[in-house]
């Protein structure tokens, strides 16, 4: 079975990079990168190796929490991750967790950044050298430990994060998640406030290195340091202890697994009972009748806030969008401080984050788009509607980002400039996504699919479309943020200028190429079912 | 075609489409003419579907025309796509729209005054025996319920012409009656119905008339009794299509 598994997964990837020579273009490139970081990891662990074994444990203490922080969290905020081998999709075989298991456990170490980590991890293990080849072993052990509770804390937190946004509580966990980071982020953001960031260096963190070593991240090292002062009971048992941890997570996802193979994906779920939301907008706006817009605009525009609100897809994506500035705002500066030019740019990079990530818009809305194809020549109507579900919640999001910055700043005669350039970011880089959501659509997750999945073969078109995409965003939004560099460097006064200039390029760029994207819709609109399907 | 005949309701000429190295639909033409009842039936990945979505505007053809009514579908879609109701097979829906959503983001998508939505939407919920789960969203209705809210989307701008793929499939008989009540209603009143099915009896049941398509090419056309020829559609179906497989007895699937 371990074989058939293993041959599933190679004779996949085989297809994909025959279907897609990009791909191996992309995988060349990975590997080549990663080895151009060797030699620093070489130099690293020389360096490591100069210095007593209370240093170098500490080092690796602490270089162990950050690679596991790193694996935990870079699979569950990058989509595209692998999942040729979903447990999912064995769902309709009747296969037993027994029996897959042990192919799906070799195939998770089977990879290129699991291979490149193993190498890393032991080049840093030869740092011990110097102890004498029992102590070497050990930390050959520590490496493996690591390594192995790196790969499996990615499944892991994938897994049960990827569970967690399916159900029907996506919105609420998201919520929570959002006010736990709070919670755990402001007290610690004001402690390095009141302590300064010296104290925290020289005491809170060598206190947290110590602690680090009695939880299951350190204690593979708290082993070699053992070893290294020939205390063999303390590192034999320390070692046992790790081992444990590693089949306890083992455990934890082969749970999930097993989870994952009776329960295939269902939409379904508690039938909630709700009034027709898109009728009622249809009603107020006719009632307005203020410069009404179409009814067919309207309707889109309804539609896409629902989804906005409830589908796991667009929840993720909004989340991730805050996460740089809400960790800026409660954690970098109030612990770092940080230039003016910085801080006020960071609500302008959240404008530009916002627009550039409704770069693949309409693949989202996956084959249900047909219904707007057949119901007539609507590519004007459709992709306003869409820009409209955007622009209401990012332009309340960047106008309190911006406030908050120029309050943080003290620098309230920057305003004009700040907001030009916000209004010029945002409206130039939706401007951009729209014309890339109709000219070079790539397969989305579907609705109801771990949002965190790329369907397999999406590397490839999903790559050319992000790097067009985002260098078209660079060139057309870097301009409007230069009366802001000006007006923060010479006279706040030129900030008018910018601010005239950002709304009139903003919202210029926006109408113009909307109207271009809707029209190009409707030229492709019998090629955008097959290019999203 | 006589001079003085009124356009088909739906001319097909020379649709032709490639897939790589597979040629799902092969110059296909067909007349489909208004006020007809039409059943398109041919085996597994004979192009009905394809066919179907190049005839909608959902699939651009490599080659060929679809003329609604005399009007050009690929070239004056402004036009055409207002007679036209579509109800595609295998595509998704905007599932987490509730029922009564689904339907008036249709209608007001077809540019309908809110008033007319409201009022046609209610009707369709009651005809079609979704009033209960109107106020549910779509992603949690059965395949059947699914199905029949598609139809009512399909129905809310009153077309001229219905373009249906698999309308019964998976519909229960009850809603299954009320669906066929409903196209006949349409069809006696001048409006024009082009379903797919693989169902020989369906298709016997309710059109008066029928192609079968198979290979990308419409093999035999025509009123039920020209096509049928006496026969029973079924016989006639597998005799134009040939039955193919070869005979081969699984006798392990024998309980004895």
């Amino acid at each position: 079975m371990v074989a058939t598994v293993l041959r599933l997964r190679f004779t996949t990837t085989k297809h994909q990079l025959q279907r897609e020579w990009w791909r191996v273009l992309v995988l060349v490139g990975g590997a080549v990168w990663a080895a151009s970081l060797l030699p620093s990891t070489w130099w690293a662990s020389r360096a490591l190796e100069q210095q007593n074994a209370g240093v170098r444990g500490d080092a690796l203490a602490a270089i162990s929490a950050i690679l596991i922080l790193g694996w935990v969290v870079v699979p569950v905020l990058i989509t595209g991750l692998d999942d040729t081998l979903d447990p999912g999709r064995f769902s309709s075989l009747g296969v037993a967790p027994r029996s897959i298991m042990p192919g799906l456990t070799v195939s998770i170490f089977l990879t290129l950044p699991s291979a490149f980590f193993l190498i890393v991890l032991a080049m840093l293990a030869m740092s011990w050298r110097p102890d004498g080849s029992a102590t070497l072993a050990v930390a050959f052990a520590w490496a493996a430990l690591t390594h192995a509770t790196m790969v499996l804390s990615a499944r892991v937190s994938v897994a049960w994060t990827s569970r967690v946004l399916q159900s029907r509580r996506a919105r609420e966990a998201a919520l929570v998640a959002i006010l736990l980071g709070a919670l755990v982020a402001t007290p610690v953001a004001y402690a390095v406030v009141a302590e300064g960031l010296d104290t925290i260096l020289n005491i809170d963190v060598p206190a947290l290195l110590e602690a680090l070593r009695w939880t299951p991240i350190g204690l593979p090292v708290a082993a070699v340091s053992a070893a290294a002062t020939g205390e063999w009971w303390s590192a034999t048992w320390r070692l046992a202890a790790s081992l444990a941890w590693i089949l306890l997570l083992h455990g934890v996802w082969r749970a999930n697994v097993a989870y994952t193979l009776v329960h295939p994906t269902y939409r379904g779920g508690g039938a909630r009972a709700r009034d027709d939301a898109i009728l009622a907008a249809a009603k107020r706006s006719e009632a307005g009748r203020l410069r009404r817009p179409g009814s067919a605009q309207r309707a889109v525009a309804s539609r896409a806030r629902r989804y906005w609100f409830t589908d796991p897809r667009y929840l993720s994506g909004l989340v991730s969008v805050m996460v740089f500035p809400a960790l800026f705002f409660t954690l970098v500066y109030p612990i770092f401080g940080s230039p003016v030019a910085v801080v006020v740019a960071v609500p302008v990079l959240l404008a530009g984050t916002i627009g550039w990530a409704r770069h693949n818009d309409v693949a989202f809305d996956s084959t249900a788009l047909w219904l707007d194809v057949v119901s007539g020549r609507l590519g004007r109507e459709v992709m306003r509607g869409r820009v409209a579900a955007t622009l209401a919640w990012a332009v309340p999001l960047v106008t309190v980002a911006g406030l908050a910055a120029l309050g943080l700043a003290g620098r309230w005669d920057l305003a004009p400039a700040e907001f030009g350039a916000i209004a010029g970011v945002l409206g130039t880089s939706l401007g951009v996504s729209a014309m890339s959501a109709v000219a070079l659509p790539y397969r989305a997750p579907a609705p109801g699919e771990n949002p965190f999945s790329a369907e397999v073969g999406s590397v490839g078109a999903g790559f050319l479309a992000q790097v067009v995409s985002s260098i078209s965003a660079w060139i057309v939004a870097v301009p409007v943020t230069l009366p802001l560099v000006a007006a923060i460097r010479w006279d706040a006064r030129i900030g008018w200028l910018g601010l005239v200039l950002g709304l009139a390029t903003g919202v210029g760029v926006l109408v113009v190429s909307t109207r271009w994207a809707g029209r190009l819709y409707d030229r492709k609109s019998g090629r955008l079912v097959t290019a999203v399907a | 075609m006589a001079p003085d005949s009124p356009a088909p309701a739906l001319a097909l000429r020379g649709l032709r489409k490639r897939f790589g190295a597979t040629i799902a639909v092969d110059g296909l033409d067909l007349d489909i003419p208004s006020g007809s009842f039409y059943g398109i039936v041919g085996p597994n990945g004979a192009g009905k579907t394809t066919t179907l979505s190049m005839a909608t505007g959902l699939l651009t053809p490599d080659a060929g025309t679809v003329l609604v009514h005399g009007i050009d579908l690929w070239k004056e879609p402004d036009r055409a796509k207002p007679t036209l109701g579509v109800l595609p097979d295998g595509l998704r829906t905007f599932d987490r729209l509730t029922g009564a959503e689904l339907i008036s983001y249709a209608g007001l998508l077809r540019g309908l005054a809110p008033a007319m939505v409201e009022e046609r939407r209610d009707d369709l919920l009651a005809a079609l025996d979704l009033d209960a789960v109107g106020r549910t969203l779509v992603a949690d209705y059965s395949a059947g319920m699914t199905k029949k809210i598609a139809l009512a989307c399909a129905l809310v701008h009153a077309p001229r012409v219905l373009v249906l793929d698999e309308p019964f499939e998976a519909v229960d008989p009850v809603s299954a009656k009320a669906i066929r009540r409903i196209l006949q209603d349409f069809a006696a009143t001048g409006g024009t119905v082009v379903m797919s099915s693989h169902v020989m009896a369906l298709v016997e049941r309710v059109c008066d008339h029928v192609a079968i398509v198979g290979h990308g090419r419409v093999l035999a056309y025509g009123t039920l009794e020209e096509v049928s020829g006496g026969l029973d559609l079924e016989e006639r179906f597998v005799g134009l299509i040939g039955d193919t497989s070869e005979r081969r007895d699984l006798t392990w699937l024998r309980q004895s």
